[in-house]
């Protein structure tokens, strides 16, 4: 138990650095593309603090989940997880910048793909672990 | 003959002195002026705004206002609020592209102004009066000012939901003599 805790939470700090690094690449790539990159709010610490906290998040539902789901653990997670990622993008889309920020309208090109990089993350790392986990 | 010339420059003289008198110090509103809205549900500010300004404190009955916010430029920190603000159901930026106030009317009031004129939204106008305060530095100045208005008298999306009938202008306007 306490060994797949430990694997669970190293799962989750790659996930959240991957993550968070392909969230900083794209602001550069956004940036480049269209000029703008909302520097102030999506700043490197907080693109790197919210992708730990999603694949933290998912760690954590992952292991409540195999306590009760055992053997299909895998299959409701990933849907699990997909299915939230999508309802996330809901918060960029919502989000109200500061009002001196100009071209609100690019804000959710920037931010809603962010919100799927904890699950590509996962799904890319996760097998490395075979079934450890 | 020379008696004319002297009469008619000292009447053309004195004519000029009056007409200064008589009009109002003209200013042009600087860069940094805010025209900002509150409500429990939305809020935000128009970023482009324009008119003349020619005031006095101490004739303000020879002072006038022609102001206009363009109404695209509404900006409330939210796209989707945005494009929902300039739709034909709120403020139909496409055909009502500007929100102006003309006055008609300025007094003293208190240690403030009172300014009374038409203001025209979505088409509709409608006399409003709005205190304000006039902060003079040199040659400049800024002129702060809160009234409220209720959108409905303009039609400006539906009586009632989420956003609440009447509407906190905020104005400060920065300006600069000439």
């Amino acid at each position: 138990m306490l060994k797949k805790i430990l694997l669970l939470a190293l799962l989750a700090v790659l996930v959240g650095v991957l993550s968070g690094v392909a969230g900083i690449v794209y602001q550069k790539v956004y940036i480049e593309t269209v000029g703008e990159g909302f520097v102030e709010i999506a700043s490197v610490k907080n693109i790197i603090g919210a992708s730990l906290l999603g694949a933290f998040v998912a760690a954590i539902g992952y292991f409540l989940l195999s306590l009760v789901l055992k053997g299909k653990t895998e299959m409701v997670f990933n849907l699990l997880f997909v299915i939230l990622s999508f309802a996330s993008i809901l918060g960029p889309i919502g989000f109200k910048l500061p009002l001196e920020q100009e071209m609100p309208e690019l804000f959710p090109g920037l931010a809603v793909p962010m919100h799927f990089f904890p699950a590509l993350g996962w799904f890319a790392l996760k097998p490395l672990f075979g079934k450890s986990i | 003959m020379k008696k004319l010339v002297i009469f008619s420059s000292a009447l053309l003289l004195t004519a000029a002195v009056l007409a200064f008198a008589v009009l109002a110090q003209a200013w042009t509103i600087s860069g940094k002026y805010n025209i900002a809205f509150s409500s429990n549900e939305a809020s935000g500010i128009f970023k482009t705004f324009k008119g003349s300004i020619a005031f006095d404190e101490q004739n303000p009955a020879a002072s006038n206002f022609s102001l206009s916010a363009d109404v695209a430029s509404i900006n409330t920190g939210n796209a989707l609020m945005n494009k929902h603000a300039k739709s034909d159901e709120w403020f139909d930026a496409a055909k009502f592209p500007e929100i102006k106030y003309t006055s008609r009317k300025i007094v003293k009031a208190g240690t403030g102004y009172q300014v009374t004129g038409d203001l025209e939204i979505r088409g509709v106008k409608k006399e409003y009066t709005i205190p304000f305060t006039f902060k003079r530095t040199g040659n400049n100045a800024t002129f702060n000012g809160t009234f409220k208005v209720n959108r409905n008298d303009f039609h400006i999306g539906k009586p009632g939901g989420d956003v609440s009938d009447v509407i906190t202008v905020t104005v400060a306007v920065p300006v600069v003599k000439g």
